[in-house]
């Protein structure tokens, strides 16, 4: 089956990986991808400074769900918000709430207990999507039973799937145990409840996919080998998708072979006028897909920035730099393929400012990078990958 | 002389995820013992990553360990491990071997201790007043967790001061049991109690009262002596010989971070050292790369096969991409000193053709930085 339909499938896709790996725009890309495909899709975020909503160039959402496209939408949560709002709507005695809410007690227990956030995050994803469920749907508990006087749900919109940009790795792995944790120690009333039905769908892998994104380099790949393991141990299960972002590009022929010792100003030399060729070539395939795109109902692609790049000749400094660079991305790989098992896509480092014009280049590219990856490691960087096989690297 | 060189007891490395953090603290470490001080270098990052660069296993979660680095001075490193950490804490300050088993036994410290929110903190408090009080060491370098927690770190000690003077102990530690397990009758407080007990009772069930209660309980001994050290570390994140050294990533986008940040510290009162803006890429006129060079073909292929040059947007070959990165970065640091005072201390470190991953490019990386942080005006490309 088509990768991006299985992911669509899910009604949670949570996605993490360790700091400053690109999760955010991965995830706003993943969003797209989906709602261009005709799913409801939610991009939840969690973090208090917004970063989606950039990515979306929508306005910050502020809390609430915003409309940031076509069957799309957008949402900073704020996990303090959503219990209070718990305890509203369960006192219902407006004073009684402002009591309790304004008391130490309160204050050190949503602060401090163990998993309390991480629970109302993930509850508040699976609330939002049973509005979506047919009336009458089975499984509601106390917990659900309250749904009306939650005006946070009163006014979403019916989900098919929630992405929810994950904390970095170590809290990433805290946010999915917390489930479990909470219903092993809290057995009965409506959070014990709520515990025990998340603790069974993080668990499922039908309904909750995790999208582990890392780069090619030595510490993001350690933690994103970490996480899977400890998935695997923790919660039994393994990841939908790892997705290796920012690559370098693969080097050109004469510089990714067995080598010897000499000063590369030769070859530089020799690049200089077929990097100009290739340029051209480049120029014109894009031309070539911007008029696809404006007869066919693909997004308009913006210009690469390449233009704003004003041509440097290579130095043999800049091309042994790209050689490092490259050769530490392949390194990785190679290891990822000896470690990872399960579906992994490339992106390639592109040369965009953060911004929508980065998420539709990293949703086109998803998209064609999941559509040949069946289950093996699959490229996204280059123009119709197909036939790469797992663990192919330095193509 | 720099702050990083002038032997500050305490260097806090504190600083978004993913910019290189605690690597940089690896180095300062190594930088720290080769001027010939006995240092320690402590990571609370839950990944535990600073073993790799460091060449140190998983003991280094037990106890300090010995890196094994020639220097005059000797240089130690420690990993976080809050589970230990806390159980080690019981074993320490249990008054007694009942009290001890009470704790250890408890549901709620079995299954919690790990992951409670915040205890990571409230353990690394616990742990940089052992080390501080142990008079080890000349100099600690303290790597911490990304942004969030960072702050949350640096704000444990006054939070858990505060909730031990806001009474909200004393109502936790409050028998609410009585001998047979049961809800104590609250009828004190009248029907708002009672409706606030059947509040906690519906939310979070009664056993979980019942273990927390009993947990506190158990570890008030402990609560005791926190207060005074957790004041004591709040006066040594505070003291003038302290130094925070905020890290940051490169590129616009990151400003508004490490802005943030550095106003939070100084409005803390926290003593800023250098802002490090860690992996700049080079520009392209920059003659210094940092890389070795690596050997290429000796003969070259005749006429090689063109690169492959994707045609998406934004996707450039390594040159191109270099330049384009090289200049983004370029933006961001001018961007970012005119944005930071004058006599603010800016450091831009290039970016690595190879991450540090031993003690010899651990090395070079932390006098690289001494010597940028010394003399920052002149390094600074503060003007294009």
């Amino acid at each position: 089956m088509d990768l991006a339909a299985r992911l669509g499938r899910c009604q949670l896709l949570v996605v993490t990986g360790k700091g400053g790996v690109g999760k955010t725009a991965v995830a706003a890309s993943l969003g797209r991808l989906l709602a261009a495909a005709g799913r409801r899709v939610l991009v939840l975020e969690v973090d208090p400074r917004e970063n989606v909503h950039q990515m979306l160039a929508v306005a910050p959402s502020g809390g609430a769900i915003v409309a940031a496209g076509p069957r799309l939408w957008v949402q900073n949560l704020k996990p303090g918000q959503v219990l209070d709002e718990i305890v509203r709507e369960r006192l219902k005695v407006e004073m009684l709430a402002r009591r309790v809410l304004a008391s130490p007690i309160y204050e050190q227990f949503s602060a401090g207990a163990p998993g309390l956030k991480e629970l109302a995050i993930l509850g508040h994803a699976l609330r939002l999507l049973r509005r979506a469920a047919p009336a009458g749907h089975a499984g509601d508990g106390g917990w659900h039973a309250a749904d009306g006087g939650w005006h946070a749900a009163a006014t979403a919109p019916a989900l098919d799937v929630v992405v929810l940009d994950a904390p970095a790795t170590g809290h990433g792995v805290r946010l999915l145990m917390a489930p479990r944790l909470v219903s092993e120690v809290i057995g009965s009333g409506p959070f014990g409840a709520l515990a025990g039905e998340l603790a069974g769908f993080v668990a499922d892998p039908a309904r909750c996919g995790i999208v582990v994104v890392t780069q090619a380099e030595e510490m993001p790949v350690e933690e994103a080998l970490e996480l899977r393991q400890a998935l695997a141990d923790q919660l039994g299960r393994q990841p939908e998708l790892l997705v290796v972002n920012g690559l370098f590009p693969p080097l050109p022929a004469g510089l990714d072979g067995p080598a010897a010792a000499e000063p590369p100003d030769a070859l530089a030399a020799l690049l200089a006028p077929e990097r100009r060729q290739a340029r051209a070539k480049a120029g014109a395939a894009r031309g070539k897909k911007a008029s696809r795109a404006a007869a066919g109902d693909a997004p308009e692609a913006p210009r690469a920035a390449a233009a704003a790049v004003a041509h440097t000749p290579p130095t043999s400094e800049v091309l042994s730099f790209w050689r490092h660079r490259r050769l530490l991305n392949e390194r990785e790989l190679e290891r990822l393929a000896n470690w990872w098992e399960g579906p992994r896509v490339e992106l390639p480092q592109l040369a965009l400012e953060r911004g929508p014009a980065l998420t539709a280049a990293l949703q086109r590219l998803l998209a064609a990078a999941l559509a040949v990856s069946g289950g093996a490691g699959a490229k996204g960087g280059g123009p119709a990958p197909g036939g790469a096989s797992p663990g192919a690297v330095g193509a | 002389m720099s702050p990083l060189a002038d032997g500050s007891p305490l260097l806090v490395c504190v600083g978004a995820g993913g910019v290189g953090k605690t690597t940089l603290a690896a180095a300062m470490g190594v930088a720290s013992a080769r001027a010939g001080r006995d240092t320690l270098v402590m990571t609370f990052d839950p990944s535990l990553r600073l073993k790799d660069a460091l060449g140190v296993g998983e003991e280094a979660r037990e106890r300090e360990v010995r890196v094994d680095l020639e220097a005059d001075g000797e240089l130690y490193a420690s990993l976080l491990d809050a589970r230990l950490t806390f159980d080690r804490l019981i074993e320490r300050y249990a008054p007694d071997p009942a009290a001890r088993q009470r704790v250890l036994g408890n549901r709620f410290y079995q299954h919690l201790s790990g992951s409670l929110g915040g205890i990571l903190e409230y353990m690394a408090v616990e742990r940089l007043f052992e080390v501080a009080a142990s008079g080890r060491y000349q100099q600690v370098v303290l790597d911490t967790p990304p942004t969030r927690q960072a702050l949350d770190f640096l704000e444990a000690p006054a939070r858990i001061v505060g909730f031990l003077d806001s009474g909200a102990l004393r109502v936790a530690l409050r028998p609410w049991f009585d001998a047979g397990g049961r809800l104590k009758a609250t009828s004190r407080l009248g029907g708002l109690g009672r409706r606030a007990e059947r509040f906690l009772d519906e939310v979070v069930g009664l056993d979980l009262l019942r273990d927390m209660a009993e947990f506190f309980q158990a570890f008030s001994p402990l609560f005791a002596g926190f207060r005074e050290r957790a004041s004591q570390v709040e006066e040594l994140l505070r003291s003038p010989r302290t130094c925070f050294v905020l890290v940051a990533g490169p590129g616009e986008e990151r400003i508004a971070d490490t802005l943030f940040f550095a106003r939070r510290l100084q409005q803390a009162g926290y003593r800023l050292g250098p802002i490090v803006v860690n992996r700049v890429h080079p520009e392209p006129a920059e003659p210094r790369w940092l890389a070795p060079p690596l050997p290429v073909p000796a003969a070259p292929p005749a006429l090689p096969a063109p690169p492959k040059i994707s045609s998406g947007p934004g996707q450039l070959d390594g040159v191109d991409l270099l330049a384009w990165l090289g200049e983004r970065d370029r933006r961001g640091l001018v961007e970012l000193a005119r944005l930071l005072s004058d006599d603010q201390p800016l450091v831009d470190l290039p970016l690595r053709a190879e991450e540090p991953t031993d003690l010899a490019s651990l090395a070079d990386l932390g006098a690289e930085l001494e010597e940028r942080a010394a003399d920052w005006r002149r390094y600074l490309r503060r003007e294009a």
